[in-house]
């Protein structure tokens, strides 16, 4: 028996070490999708792929950097991990996502014995899929670059000139991707380094019990949060637009979930086959958007460990788009994600009503154009995703052109940054007014982004939510839903949503709204005005006002 | 003419600092802020360490107008201009969010509502060279509407106005031209010369919401000290640790933003040259709060931006790291596991221990059941201390986690203690420098109670607590120097590198600096300027700025290799890696001009001995020890822990096993075994 003094110094510097992780992966790395995008999550596991400290820029890769080290020791037996050697990973079936995440992860040894684990997963810009930076219209993993994993990356300490060769002969920015790489080895050493100070002050034996006590600690908040709620059968139901090859079919995502004492079961089995494009997700994946529901709703005080969503069961369907087999596409593998969120609160607000909030503007919303720039030569990819409207709850109105839930806490690109790295102009930048959806409170609005091209660009847009916008609750009404126009008012006007790799000429202009949140509550005394202008911002107003 | 002054005005108290040049001897003392008016506040300061204000040959001070402004969200009414299409530029604030797991997110709450942001024609590109003229039409009218519903300040930031500040500087002028001198005028380009619109807006709003207040309480000071017929130099602390003349604080007021809490790093930067140590962990403890900074080479850590309240600032600005884990920290029980922090009693009702109502225990309740705290010496013998009421609420919380109470109050500190040794750590992580090289100095009324635990924690080796360790801050201004940051925008690729170009931008940087620094009253042979260089690997973020040997360093030969390999030294001890072969650019250039005043001489007085100390018993390692209580003053020779020893404003606690001397500079020297 372990007291709470010594458990909560070790629990403190144990997450204490996830974050000097974090600092050292965000501050190292190479590429705006990283220190800028923070598309990344760092996690120090015990011997048995238990989480005893994560730090995560993207809320969906909560929870799942695990697998990695997990599924290397299931093919490799237990006996595979040496002192000095690291892994590397981008398998969509096994970490679930893109193959542009790239999970970097170590064993670490205390006094010669394995002791645990420490992984870093960051998106590389280019894995050399068929586009640069990604497709939008792959219908197969193949099309999506290079697969890796479990492979050794460092051996005794050593790059391994083999792979380190491959990976700079099949990407298209091999000097930032290995800078990236080592960025995360970096940051995989740092939590050695960290975990075998904790091991070496304490003793393992104390770092283990109080590793026992904190997970049940956070179980026990857990299940007593889960037993609050009222038995019973919760669904919620939406579609994503499309898969963006056949654009005339929305896809099904169905959600029940099942709250019975202190345990939750969430069934994802209801929602469409594996698709032709590339919307499919590994089950890994999955199960993490769930997770970020459950701890938006249940848990969100609670510290994250390996005592985490134990009483939580997440059921998929092998062969679904949200439990996918190769060879289906995987790049966008987030959006039903997003989806998916939203539903799980939709699902439980009737039980929950003093946490949930109504439907937020949906996900990713990106916008990608690259070419070779005229002014230095070069090639060059721009990425971006878009803010929109997040809906509104019952005492306060949806906040306006705020990043959505996957995207965790990316900031925008700035005018000034991107007008300067890439050859486009940003000409209007401003709110969508009267895009949140109507109610007692409202939605937040969603944004405008206008570009115009300096030079011929390949054009990607991934706009979604159209079919299924975002929702109002208790009577509050959806917000609008996306909408892209390709030279708006010009002799070439075109409305689009989802395009991959169109030319598009220097001086088209291209303009981008997203959707804004779902209102709350009847709209009654609340009239929502479709015209223009500004109206006053929506947190100075007085409800019903 | 002999004394130098130091005050740093603080929420509730004002502390002061004297050295008399003539007799060499520091005094401090504290006075009540008065928030009403904080001049009075700062002459009644005065009277306490100086008989005749003539005798004032140099003041300098710390002041909290413009922060308080800010919390208090009681600033001036700000009308800003924005760009053609970019009106929404500081409400969309990069709509990012810093908490995950939270539906109900809310952004900061802007300082301008949108409906006082006005649009205004004129666009440049990314080079600042024009595409569509200023609209001076626009200009016009925002200024009448400034005028007609009586705005106080107006802030302008344009897209690219810090590649090309023509279109700001055009509009400045109109707009002096139609509203006089009595509103204040903020150009962004003038408050920075770094790009993203967005922190660039955040930080000439700040400066407009902030400064007329600023102003007006600056030109107070100045008017009762020429009433009183005299002419002293009033300097002001910048939020980058070096000084300024109060006529430069008018101009940019919002460089004094945290001109306070900055004078402990400065003190820390004092305290490291009088050691002779190159680096110092400069900790800050009071009743709720826990600031961290570090000062690096010998030089204080100063970022080119910070987020203040949730605003985004770019300035040259002291790193200073808030820990919620201060004397008020709250400890509690969950789901079996004990907590202490991040929430804090607050003044109100305050730890158990204050008596006013307050029944969970905090840090300072475990110290005061620990007998750690002397109840005689308690918060400068200011208020009375309920020893049972802490008693009381730390045996309540150890029954409910299983602990014998001081068990649990012992564990409340470690805890605490662990905590902020953890935060330090991340801090030198971020570095690339490792504590157990540092020297940790501790401040403010808690920090050296708690600092030989930490230093412990860390593998620090040596505590320094300073003289009147609750008025380091306006001692730390006292020592510091005259500063003036300035910078010119400067992207290149190496490739497009032009050394000689680079060389001359330097030379009239250096120019410039010492001009500045001519203005504040600097003589001329104690001016230097130094100059440095932002640079990256191209596609990197983040730069490192890296120091230049002269301004004419890049015409020299071979300058880029020379520079490059500087570069990859800097980004192997900051990253742990470089990339020697790979293309770096550059992006900023630096000159800082810094003006030295004649430092204050450590002069210490004589020990008076003390015959008798008083001897309690204070837990340590779950056993009591019987532990003498002395007074620094009488402090003389080495000394053996366990000891207390107290002074006015903080209590050092000396654990069992360390060894303290006072030493030449009059430092408590704790010697932190491992």
């Amino acid at each position: 028996m372990i007291d709470p003094v010594r458990t909560e110094i070790i629990r403190c510097a144990l997450v204490q070490a996830a974050e000097d992780m974090n600092t050292t992966l965000i501050r190292s790395s190479y590429t705006p999708v990283i220190y800028e995008g923070k598309d990344c999550a760092v996690a120090l596991l015990d011997r048995d792929h238990n989480v005893l400290g994560q730090s995560s820029g993207l809320p969906i890769f909560l929870g799942n950097l695990e697998v990695c080290s997990r599924e290397t020791e299931l093919r490799h037996g237990p006996d595979v991990w040496r002192e000095g050697d690291i892994w590397l990973l981008n398998d969509s079936y096994i970490g679930g996502t893109h193959l542009n995440d790239v999970t970097v992860y170590g064993p670490i040894f205390a006094g010669g014995e394995l002791a645990g684990f420490a992984a870093s997963r960051a998106h590389w810009i280019d894995v050399g899929s068929k586009d640069p930076g990604g497709s939008m219209d792959s219908t197969s993993i193949f099309q999506e670059g290079l697969r890796l994993g479990p492979v050794k990356a460092y051996e005794g300490g050593r790059p391994l000139r083999d792979l380190h060769e491959v990976i700079a002969a099949n990407v298209r920015f091999p000097h930032a991707t290995l800078g990236d790489l080592r960025a995360q080895v970096s940051c995989v050493m740092m939590g050695q380094r960290r975990l075998t100070e904790i091991i070496s002050r304490w003793g393992l034996e104390t770092v283990l019990a109080a590793r026992d006590e904190i997970f049940a600690q956070t179980e026990r908040m857990e299940r007593a949060a889960i037993a609050a709620l009222p038995d019973g059968v919760y669904q919620a139901g939406g579609h994503l637009d499309n898969d963006g090859i056949d654009l005339g079919t929305p896809l099904p995502v169905n959600v029940t979930i099942t709250v019975s004492g202190e345990s939750m079961r969430v069934d994802l089995t209801d929602c469409a086959d594996q698709a032709l494009g590339p919307v499919n997700c590994g089950a890994a994946q999955a199960v993490a958007a769930v997770r970020v529901g459950y701890k938006l709703l249940v848990s969100g005080d609670v510290p994250l460990n390996g005592g985490s969503f134990r009483p939580l069961t997440v059921e998929t369907r092998p062969g679904s788009m949200l439990a996918a087999r190769s060879p289906a596409a995987c790049q966008y593998y987030y959006s039903h994600l997003g989806l998916l969120i939203d539903l799980v609160v939709k699902a439980l607000a009737p039980v929950m009503p003093d946490r949930v909030a109504a439907a937020s503007y949906g996900d990713s919303m990106i916008v990608q154009f690259c070419g070779t720039d005229p002014r230095t030569g070069k090639p060059y990819v721009s990425q971006e995703a878009t803010v929109g409207g997040w809906g509104a709850w019952d005492g306060g109105d949806g906040e306006t052109c705020l990043i959505n839930n996957v995207n965790g806490s990316l900031r925008d690109m700035p005018i000034e940054v991107l007008e300067t790295l890439f050859p486009v102009r940003v000409t209007r930048y401003e709110t969508r007014h009267g895009s949140g959806g109507a109610g007692r409170w409202r939605g937040g609005d969603g944004v405008v982004r206008e570009y115009e091209f300096c030079a011929d660009v390949s054009l990607s847009l991934w706009f979604e939510r159209s079919v299924t916008p975002a929702w109002g609750l208790a009577g509050g009404e959806a917000g609008a839903p996306p909408r892209v126009i390709l030279n708006p008012g010009g002799a070439g006007e075109r409305h689009v949503l989802k395009v991959n790799a169109l030319p598009v000429r220097a001086g088209d202009v291209l303009r981008c709204e997203t959707g804004g949140g779902g209102g709350y509550g009847p709209p009654a005394h609340h009239p929502v005005s479709e015209a223009a202008g500004p109206i006053p911002s929506a947190r100075h107003r007085a409800p019903g006002g | 003419m002999s004394y130098r002054v130091a005050m740093d005005i603080g929420g509730t108290f004002t502390d002061v600092v004297c050295y008399d040049e003539k007799t060499g001897t520091v005094v401090a003392a504290k006075a009540s802020t008065t928030p009403h008016d904080l001049a009075e506040g700062v002459f009644a300061a005065l009277a306490r360490v100086v008989e005749d204000p003539a005798d004032i040959a140099y003041f300098v001070h710390g002041t909290t107008q413009g922060l308080n402004a800010l919390l208090e969200r009681k600033g001036a009414r700000v009308l800003l201009l924005a760009g053609a299409g970019a009106g929404d530029v500081y409400h969309i604030a990069r709509g990012n969010r810093d908490r995950m797991f939270d539906l109900r997110y809310r952004k900061p709450e802007p300082l301008v509502p949108r409906e006082d942001v006005m649009e205004i024609g004129g666009r440049l590109d990314w080079r600042g060279h024009e595409l569509v003229p200023l609209d001076e039409r626009s200009v016009r009218r925002a200024a009448r509407r400034a005028r007609d519903e009586g705005f106080d300040a107006v802030a302008v930031c344009l897209l690219f106005a810090h590649a090309d500040p023509a279109h700001e500087l055009r509009a400045g002028e109109i707009l002096r031209e139609e509203l006089g001198d009595e509103v204040m005028i903020v150009l962004s380009h003038q408050v920075s010369r770094e790009w993203r619109e967005y922190e660039r807006t955040s930080s000439a709003v700040l400066e407009a919401y902030t400064g007329p207040v600023v102003r007006r309480y600056l030109a107070e000071v100045e008017r009762r000290f020429a009433e009183r017929g005299l002419t002293v130099p009033v300097h002001v602390m910048q939020s980058s640790g070096g000084l300024v003349n109060a006529a430069y604080a008018r101009r940019r007021p919002l460089r004094t933003l945290l001109s306070g809490p900055v004078g402990g790093t400065m003190g820390g930067v004092a305290a490291a040259r009088l050691l002779g140590r190159r680096n110092v962990i400069c900790v800050d403890m009071g009743g709720t709060s826990f600031d961290v900074s570090l000062v690096v080479d010998g030089r204080p850590d100063v970022s080119a931006e910070a987020r203040i309240e949730g605003h985004p600032v770019l300035m040259p600005i002291v790193n200073l790291h808030t820990i919620g884990a201060g004397g008020g920290s709250l400890a509690y029980a969950e789901a079996g596991a004990l907590r202490v922090g991040p929430e804090s009693a607050g003044a109100v009702p305050g730890p158990a221990c204050y008596g006013r109502g307050g029944t969970r225990p905090t840090v300072t309740d475990a110290n005061v059941v620990l007998g750690r705290v002397d109840p005689a010496w308690f918060a400068g013998g200011l208020m009375d201390l309920d020893v049972d009421a802490a008693g009381v609420a730390v045996a309540a919380l150890a029954d409910e986690v299983g602990l014998d109470p001081l068990s649990l109050a012992e564990g409340v500190c470690a805890v605490a203690n662990a905590k902020m040794a953890q935060a330090i750590r991340t801090l030198t992580v971020e570095h690339g420098v490792e504590p157990r090289d540092f020297a940790l100095v501790a401040f403010g009324g808690a920090g050296a109670m708690h600092a030989a635990f930490i230093a412990r924690e860390l593998g620090v080796s040596e505590v320094v607590i300073p003289r009147f360790p609750g008025a380091f801050s306006a001692w730390g201004m006292l020592e510091a120097d005259v500063r003036r940051d300035l910078t010119h925008p400067y992207f290149r690729q190496q490739d497009a590198l032009d050394g000689a170009d680079m060389a001359g931008r330097f030379a009239a940087l250096a120019a410039e600096a010492l001009d500045a620094l001519a203005e504040q009253g600097v003589p001329a042979d104690r001016r230097r300027v130094e100059h440095a260089v932002d640079m990256r690997y191209e596609g990197q973020d983040y730069t490192l700025t890296i120091p230049l040997r002269a301004a004419g360093e890049p015409a020299g030969p071979g300058f880029l290799p020379e520079i490059s390999a500087r570069f990859a030294e800097a980004h192997t001890g900051r990253y742990g890696h470089a990339t020697p072969e790979a293309a770096v650019e550059f992006v900023m250039l630096r000159s800082t001009g810094l003006g030295s005043f004649p430092r204050a001489a450590a002069g210490v007085p004589a020990a008076h001995g003390e015959a008798a100390p008083a001897v309690r018993d204070v837990i340590f390692d779950g056993a009591a020890h019987a532990t003498p209580v002395l007074r620094r003053a009488a402090l003389d020779g080495e000394l053996t822990g366990p000891a207390i020893v107290v002074e006015e404003t903080a209590t050092t606690v000396i654990p069992p096993g360390c060894l303290a001397v006072v030493d030449d500079n009059g430092f408590l020297i704790v010697k932190v075994d491992q």
